[in-house]
């Protein structure tokens, strides 16, 4: 018998569906699971993913990737690559390693919801081989940090980040709760594929492993391209579910794009942010994360959901003008409580680190440049005891991240203000107004306790820095210093220095 | 058949203290910070306590009294956190008091 044509048997394969006959639809497809809402059922019928796969395709292709991908690393595995790297960059890769090896296992658990539960069978299909390609991601991901533990025992929080309480680690996992695992599949398919990874992850992941090469990190350029091409195609899920919702639903899904942008941008500028601005060495950075924000998250972020029917989010002046404030001033908070952090932060603060930072950031100096004066007159004074801290951060009851986003007033001054909302009986602060709207809106949602929520409740003892310390899993061993306190404090050795610590 | 005397709460002032987190910001600094202090500490206290994570560190020290602000209020520096009336998680300024140029 001659075999079939590929298109006279893929129709069928990619989308089979079938009538119940001892169960009604609802058992099956839970609405709570499933999250048609005003979406009539039939309508899933016509989702429809742009590129398509077959099974045997998608082995053959991926085995051949995991070919290539592990045969660079052997190779390089011999060579001294890794001991050639830079601190900041290596950093960078230690904040990569342990911030997302299990997001992507989030992944997978969102990719099987997605393909158990989703209401065509051409999505569950998708979702079949996102859920293969996450796994694959989880496991290259984790398999390629491990490698350095004897090297550098922080690579060994590729596995641990997300099983401590670190504040980091809280963080994300409150972030990637929410938008991978605690929803239905609806939600789970405009926040995972749309949002994230054609938003972000996806276009990030190229200049990922475009900056890995520049800073000579073959393994880790070889490993990132290698996921990233997984990506670009699951990711596609998220475009024919949003299509389907906006002709029913358009309330929700803007609402429900907007929040997954806005908690993927406050995560991008605590790590992604400063990655680029100041722990790549000056003379490999290419872009500013500004410049790589407008250039390739915004612009495609916002003709996206203009194609789709959707407008810019509500947060929009805001979350602009945080490009210029957000992750410089998050920066300084890692630098800070550098000992609660699982790699090495670089102030990167020199002379001309700063004169970079200026031309890319007019008002740089005004915000931040006096802070970091202080502290460099206290490394130079050999106070830098002063420059470690004694407290916690308060930490947003929305991301979870330090409150520290600075406003312009009217008389041009630059002031943190505090951004609160009283309810059920209680005071909670935010670092943002978006943070504040998005807890108002999902306040009935179970959120996960701040790491000041914690230590207040008496979880964190004894209450002092070194209680803190233990409880986030932060061994001396591991916990985060300056690579080199010298390399940015030597330009101003020598000059005048009031009002330091005493 | 007299009626038992109804229990009266104590007044802040004879309580034991009470502890009292806040979440502060000191002046130009970048970050809100927690700071534990208790009703009895007094404004002036309280500025020191916020001070003491700041000053120094990562504003530049100036030589000038700090004043505590709450509520859009400026409260006296001899003035209790109980009868300002400040409550745990309740957020205050702390900025230097710069006499205004004549």
């Amino acid at each position: 018998m001659a075999l079939l044509k590929r298109e006279e048997w893929q129709g069928f394969v990619r989308d089979v569906d079938w009538s119940y006959r001892y169960v009604d639809d609802e058992a099956v497809y839970p609405e709570w699971m499933s999250g048609t809402g005003k979406v009539p059922r039939e309508a899933w019928a016509s989702w429809e993913e742009s590129y398509k796969v077959s099974y045997p395709e998608y082995v053959a292709t991926q085995r051949e990737k995991e070919a290539a991908a592990y045969a660079v690393k052997a190779a390089l595995q011999r060579s001294a690559t890794f001991d050639q790297l830079d601190q900041g960059w290596k950093s960078a890769t230690k904040m990569h390693f342990g911030g997302v090896a299990l997001v992507e296992y989030a992944g997978v658990l969102a990719e099987l919801k997605m393909a158990r539960f989703g209401l065509a069978g051409a999505w569950r299909n998708m979702a079949a081989f996102g859920t293969l390609d996450e796994l694959r991601h989880a496991a290259i991901t984790t398999f390629f940090g491990h490698e350095f533990v004897g090297k550098d025992p922080q690579y060994d929080w590729t596995q641990k980040t997300f099983h401590t309480n670190d504040w980091v680690a809280i963080s994300l996992r409150n972030l990637f709760d929410s938008m991978f695992i605690a929803n239905n599949v609806v939600d789970v398919a405009l926040q995972l594929p749309l949002v994230f990874e054609t938003g972000f992850t996806n276009l990030q992941f190229v200049a990922l492993a475009a900056d890995a090469l520049e800073s000579g990190d073959v393994n880790f350029a070889n490993m990132i391209s290698s996921i990233q091409t997984d990506e670009a195609r699951h990711s596609q899920q998220g475009g024919p579910t949003l299509e389907i919702l906006v002709e029913h639903d358009p309330v929700r899904a803007q609402w429900v794009v907007d929040k997954a942008f806005w908690g993927s941008a406050r995560a991008f500028s605590a790590l992604t942010g400063p990655a680029m601005d100041y722990y790549t060495p000056l003379e490999h950075r290419k872009q500013s994360y500004r410049e790589f924000m407008e250039e390739w998250i915004i612009d495609q972020f916002v003709h996206t959901i203009e194609d789709y029917g959707l407008k810019k989010p509500w947060y929009w002046d805001e979350f602009m003008r945080g490009l210029d404030i957000w992750h410089h001033a998050l920066h300084m908070g890692l630098w800070f409580w550098r000992p609660t952090l699982w790699w090495r932060p670089k102030a990167g603060v020199s002379k001309d680190e700063r004169t970079w930072l200026a031309e890319k950031y007019p008002n740089w100096e005004k915000v931040f440049g006096d802070k970091w004066d202080v502290i460099i007159d206290n490394v130079n004074a050999n106070k830098v005891e002063a420059t470690l801290p004694e407290t916690l951060p308060w930490l947003c009851s929305t991301c979870h991240l330090p409150a520290c986003n600075a406003t312009q007033s009217r008389d041009g001054t630059w002031r943190v203000r505090d951004i609160k909302l009283s309810y059920d009986g209680r005071t909670y602060h935010f670092c943002s107004n978006g943070c504040r709207q998005i807890f108002w809106k999902d306040r009935d949602n179970v959120n996960h306790e701040t790491l000041i929520d914690r230590f207040l409740a008496g979880q964190i003892q004894p209450m002092d820095v070194g209680g803190i310390l233990g409880y986030m899993g932060l061994t001396p061993d591991v916990m985060g210093d300056d690579p080199d306190y010298e390399a940015w404090t030597k330009d101003y050795v020598g000059r005048a220095a009031a009002g330091t610590a005493s | 058949m007299t009626a038992e005397p109804e229990a009266r709460e104590l007044g802040a002032e004879d309580r034991a203290p009470e502890l009292v987190p806040l979440n502060a910001i000191f002046a130009t600094d970048f970050v809100q910070i927690l700071v534990p202090v208790t009703t009895v500490n007094t404004m002036a206290e309280v500025a020191a306590a916020v001070a003491h994570h700041v000053e120094g560190k990562r504003v530049r020290a100036l030589p000038y009294d700090k004043v505590v602000i709450f509520d859009g209020q400026r409260m006296p520096a001899d003035m209790t956190v109980a009868a300002a009336g400040i409550n745990p998680l309740d957020h205050v300024t702390v900025e230097y008091d710069i006499p205004e140029q004549s």
